[in-house]
């Protein structure tokens, strides 16, 4: 093993250029699969924290399972459960603060984004867990307008012992007096701002309601005791609850694991990517040590220590790729989380802290780049295991195919792509999705037989264009010798480009579509803008109050509000919008896909309810079903009466029911969402200043005009998309790399025909254009192959989003022109170092060459 | 004693209308101690008797008797395991690895053969100060001259302690000088290392330092010269002789 070792770290020391190359493909892999799956988590702790804040001490947190408030006596029965020490209830409300309201300083990043509001009955509350003021005194059950904070929230608010401080309210801005303070908050979760329970439920407007129960149990319980405990718990408090976690992150939850399933493919791909390159170096490796190799067997070398050599190189190209991939991965991490900040703030309040490192990931990431590395070197080390003795007596020269492309390989691509195509035209988008994939397996088997006729078809364009330097036939010729391994590097090319030719067809086509739906569904004149749009739940909303004031303004014709409630059908988390369907009509509207506004009307008569996309597919019902939907009061059977999507609700699943039902069987009336319509003779400035002083006491929404929101979403999506283009542009990156290897080897080989050629008259100039000619006819390969799959891809995906998210198919043709610009530019780029090579040969060192 | 034992070793390479028949009916014997230079006109079958012996090829038919051993139908395994212990190799390009040092080189059969690197590169360096390159032993071989090279080869063919040295043309790669002083220790190594040397050579000033000379001729044994020792006008006799055969 010892030799093997040492032949393999000075093979790659010898070689460093190639190592490089070969590593990057592996870094980038690695970097991809570790930094991805680093950032989200980061991403979803940050919102854990803000959500749950503190849960300090306790043993176990009851919520219910709707995410609702319920009657403080449901706690009661609690303390009777064996084993159980207290029982504390309380009332929690993430309160997002909108920019500077703490600081009141706009030049400078705010601290605190969103607090917690904890109303509480001090006594009861001290029996779950300890309130250690530094300063003042704990609440007394006396206490009315109240509040204990922290020091560091103090410290942000410039408060002392005694000040007031304002929060937001669902009846306008509430005042509350300093009573005393806590240590300094350790960690990143919200600041908690304890308040008496009457005083909590007048500012959220939950009369007589707590949303969270918290429990102790006896000391030292062991698991099963625990675990017991827990049984008992639930069964005392009823199905209607959920004992343990809490459930207000489930939406936040559900948008991420889209993303998490889109960052993990995209991190296959690039390593399933780095796999052929590595594969590619290997084979070239294996091909010019031939003599080396079959010295070693003269040598009494054996096929196994042969195989062992070429894995011991991989391995040791794996792991230091992998280490490397780690630490940029994780700088890529830092970098992502710093950029998304600020456009992820603009939505939802939260923090994003430093990457969380995760072991077992890194140790994971490490495992995958090392074994992708080895598996991709096990066919050239067992080729070079094949390598006779007699290989180290026969003067090598550059091995040539001649063998017949359109083998068992070729068939079975041809009836792979002929299936995929029939499942494009079946519309079936169960048959879709898998035939993108096979669609592209298909691709890479007919690569090689296509290489010669494509590699004739561009060569006679160029030999017409280089027809005096003589030299375009040579270059053609030459990239044929081999065309597995041009198909191999076609193939790199192909997934880059392909992906880059689809996110194109997918972002032209969804951009048109998002802006349509945002003109249709915020194409209002005013609009009361929450924090958290689309995570309603996290949003402190107002008391119809507001919306009656509005309506009473001069000049304000209609007023549409959205109330909210979390509910589940299913078992799936849903989000449940209460809207007024006349008003909402007028204001803006649903997207119908499967029945029509007369919808509407339904909702005002029965229960029905109106569902978008994500809530057909996830619960699998259709229209005119019924739906059990969880609720304060237990279940309650709804009829499905139409299908329609608003924008803002598109990413999650989400049901639309009237205001009235919405108030009966979720007792919810807060408005987290108004819009309104002004008469076409209301002066729009007059009115706006008006409707703006009003929003005045209710910081928690931002008042802006329609048309402002429609321009200030429109420049997300071109920030958003064009992230997304980036991220697929820099996907092409293994393209480049496997271009490169390919040219630096196919010159390396051909050193001693090289040398022959410069021998025989032919200039400097001449070998570098044959040079950079071959690697421009193999991007050009790349590029067919690859828009060829990207322009299927494209449709597959935008067929197989059109199931849950209405939008038409774009051809994409700045995809295309932006595969072609790449591959050309990828092509010529990879050609600067292998063409200077090539033209600068020592003419009779390279006819020397072994 | 023979070492080398052939009886009608045929070789033919192709088949059908294109078949080449490289050596025919070929009966050989070497015996030990015996440094024995192989001649003959180019395509006459020398390098190809050359690799039968050495194991790296099968024969068409016939036998080859290594030592007393039958080699014509070994499996791979046990024909690398032979290459290992027994034979020790000497090519024209000398064929060192470029990344490993002179003496990382020349320890590679013992190496090869499960011993650690460290005690195998002490026992190759011993054979590197014999042929005078004790100094040079971590060098790698591009700073290496083509003698120096070719020296280290041999060092390599000698370090597993072989009783059978083959060499292909091993100065055919060489200025005369340096091919000269690597003949006079092709016989060193028979005569004073006591092994067994098979040396396929074109020069006839080379093959003079043998003790006997076999001619083929299109793959046939044509004719043999035993030598009493070597000097200049064994060479011109040789040369002689060659021509006569035809070159």
């Amino acid at each position: 093993m010892n030799l093997q070792f040492t032949l393999a770290s000075r093979y790659l020391l010898g070689r460093k250029l190639r190592s490089l190359l070969t590593t990057l493909a592996v870094i980038f892999g690695v970097m991809i699969i570790f930094g991805m799956n680093t950032i989200l988590p980061t991403m979803i702790s940050a919102l854990q924290a803000n959500v749950q804040g503190a849960e300090g001490e306790t043993d176990f947190t009851i919520v219910s399972k709707t995410g609702s408030s319920f009657p403080k006596d449901t706690a009661k029965s609690l303390i009777e459960i064996k084993g159980v020490r207290a029982v504390a209830s309380s009332l929690e409300r993430t309160i997002n603060l909108p920019a500077d309201f703490v600081d009141q300083d706009p030049s400078r990043p705010d601290q605190i984004i969103a607090v917690n509001l904890v109303g509480l009955n001090p006594e009861e509350a001290r029996t779950v867990r300890a309130f250690p003021t530094v300063e003042g005194r704990y609440l007394k059950d006396t206490d009315t307008s109240s509040a204990v904070i922290s020091q560091t929230l103090a410290d942000a608010f410039s408060v002392r012992v005694g000040s007031l401080i304002h929060l937001p309210s669902v009846s306008g801005l509430t005042e509350l007096t300093v009573v005393g303070l806590l240590p300094a908050a350790i960690g990143t979760e919200n600041e908690q701002i304890f308040v008496p329970l009457t005083q909590a439920q007048k500012m959220t407007g939950e009369v007589g309601k707590v949303n969270t129960i918290k429990v102790n149990i006896e000391a030292f319980a062991s698991k099963e005791r625990r675990a017991e405990i827990q049984t008992n718990i639930t069964s005392a408090i009823g199905a209607n609850y959920k004992v343990g976690a809490m459930i207000a992150d489930d939406e936040m939850f559900a948008t991420m694991e889209m993303a998490k399933i889109a960052l993990n493919a995209f991190g296959a791909l690039a390593l399933f990517m780095g796999g052929f390159i590595i594969f590619n170096t290997f084979r070239t490796i294996v091909a010019e040590r031939r003599r080396d190799i079959g010295m070693l067997r003269t040598l009494g070398a054996t096929r196994r220590m042969i195989i062992g050599a070429i894995l011991v190189e991989g391995f040791l190209l794996g792991l230091l790729g992998s280490l490397i991939g780690l630490v940029v991965g994780y700088l890529m991490a830092v970098a992502v989380l710093a950029v998304a900040q600020g456009p992820l703030s603009a939505f939802i309040n939260i923090k994003l802290g430093w990457p969380i490192i995760q072991i077992p990931l890194a140790v994971g990431s490490v495992m995958i780049g090392v074994s992708v590395t080895m598996l991709a070197g096990l066919i050239p080390a067992w080729n070079a295991s094949r390598v006779t003795p007699l290989e180290a007596l026969r003067p090598t020269a550059a091995e040539v195919e001649f063998k017949n492309q359109t083998g068992r390989g070729f068939w079975v691509g041809v009836a792979t792509i002929t299936l995929s195509l029939l499942a494009l035209l079946s519309g079936q988008s169960a048959f879709i999705l898998p035939g993108g994939v096979i669609f592209l397996v298909g691709l890479m088997l007919v690569a090689p037989a296509l290489v010669r006729p494509f590699a004739a078809f561009f060569g006679r364009i160029i030999a017409r264009l280089t027809v005096r330097q003589g030299i375009g036939g040579l270059a053609e010729k030459n990239l044929t010798r081999q065309p597995s391994r041009i198909a191999v590097t076609s193939s790199t090319s192909l997934l880059a480009l392909a992906t880059i030719v689809a996110a194109g067809g997918i972002v032209f086509s969804m951009k048109g579509t998002l802006l349509t739906m945002v003109d249709n569904s915020l194409g209002s004149d005013f609009i009361f803008l929450p924090p958290s749009v689309g995570l309603w739940g996290s949003n402190l909303g107002a008391s119809p109050l507001l919306a009656e004031t509005l309506r009473k303004v001069d000049g304000v014709d209609t007023v549409s509000t959205f109330r909210f409630a979390s509910s589940q059908a299913k078992g799936q988390v849903v989000s449940v919008l209460g809207i007024q369907p006349q008003d909402f009509q007028k204001v803006s509207g649903l997207n119908f896909t499967e029945g029509s506004s007369a919808a509407y009307q339904e909702l005002t008569t029965e229960r029905t309810l109106i569902a978008n996309s994500i809530f057909m597919v996830s619960t699998g019902l259709g229209v005119n079903d019924s739906v059990e939907l969880t609720t304060p009061n237990g279940p309650i059977q709804y009829r499905i009466a139409a299908v329609a999507s608003d924008l803002l609700n598109a990413k999650i699943s989400t049901i639309y029911i009237s205001q009235a039902n919405l108030q009966k069987d979720f007792a919810s009336d807060q408005d987290v969402f108004i819009q309104l319509d002004l008469r076409p003779d209301a002066d729009q400035e007059v009115i706006g200043a008006q409707i703006k002083a009003i929003g005045k006491d209710y910081p928690q929404f931002k008042v802006i005009s329609g048309k402002d929101y429609f321009n200030t979403i429109e420049s997300q999506f071109e920030a958003a998309f064009s992230a997304v283009y980036i991220l697929f542009a820099v996907l092409a990156f293994p393209s480049l790399i496997a271009m490169l290897n390919t040219m630096t080897i196919s010159v390396m080989e051909r050193t001693r025909e090289i040398g022959m050629v410069r021998a025989v008259g032919g200039t400097r100039w001449q070998i570098r254009s044959m040079v950079v000619t071959e690697a421009l006819l193999l991007a050009a390969i790349g590029a067919v192959f690859g828009i060829l799959g990207g322009v299927y891809l494209g449709y597959m995906l935008v067929t197989a989003i059109e199931v849950v998210f209405p939008m038409g198919y774009s051809f994409p043709f700045l995809g295309i022109v932006a595969a072609v610009v790449i591959a050309l530019l990828f092509g010529g780029a990879a050609a600067i170092i292998p063409a200077r090579k090539a033209a600068r040969m020592d003419i009779i060192q390279a006819l020397r060459y072994e | 004693m023979s070492i080398i034992s052939t009886q009608n070793l045929t070789k033919i390479f192709g088949s059908g209308p294109t078949a080449v028949t490289a050596l025919d009916h070929v009966n050989l014997t070497v015996n030990a101690g015996e440094f024995v230079s192989i001649m003959g006109p180019s395509g006459c079958g020398k390098s190809t008797l050359l690799h039968l012996i050495g194991g790296l090829d099968r024969p068409t038919s016939g036998s080859i008797t290594l030592d007393g051993i039958s080699i014509a139908n070994m499996n791979d395994d046990r024909l690398t395991e032979l290459r290992r212990r027994k034979i020790g190799f000497v090519f024209q390009f000398f064929n060192l690895i470029p990344v490993l040092t002179a003496v990382e080189n020349a320890a590679l059969p013992i190496t090869l053969d499960g011993v650690k690197p460290l005690s195998a590169q002490k026992q190759a360096s011993q054979w590197l100060a014999r042929f005078g390159l004790a100094d040079r032993s971590s060098s790698r071989p591009d700073q290496l001259s083509g003698g120096q090279q070719q020296r280290v080869a041999i060092a390599r063919a000698l370090a597993a302690e072989p009783t059978l040295i083959l060499a292909d043309e091993p100065t055919g790669n060489l200025d005369t000088r340096s091919g000269e002083e690597i003949a006079r220790l092709m016989r060193e190594v028979a005569k004073k290392y006591g092994r067994t040397v098979v040396m396929v050579t074109h020069d006839p000033r080379i093959a003079a330092y043998s003790d006997r000379i076999v001619f083929l001729k299109d793959g046939k044994i044509v004719d043999e010269t035993t030598l009493s020792r070597p000097n200049s006008e064994n060479a011109a006799a040789v040369a002689q002789k060659i021509h006569s055969i035809g070159d």
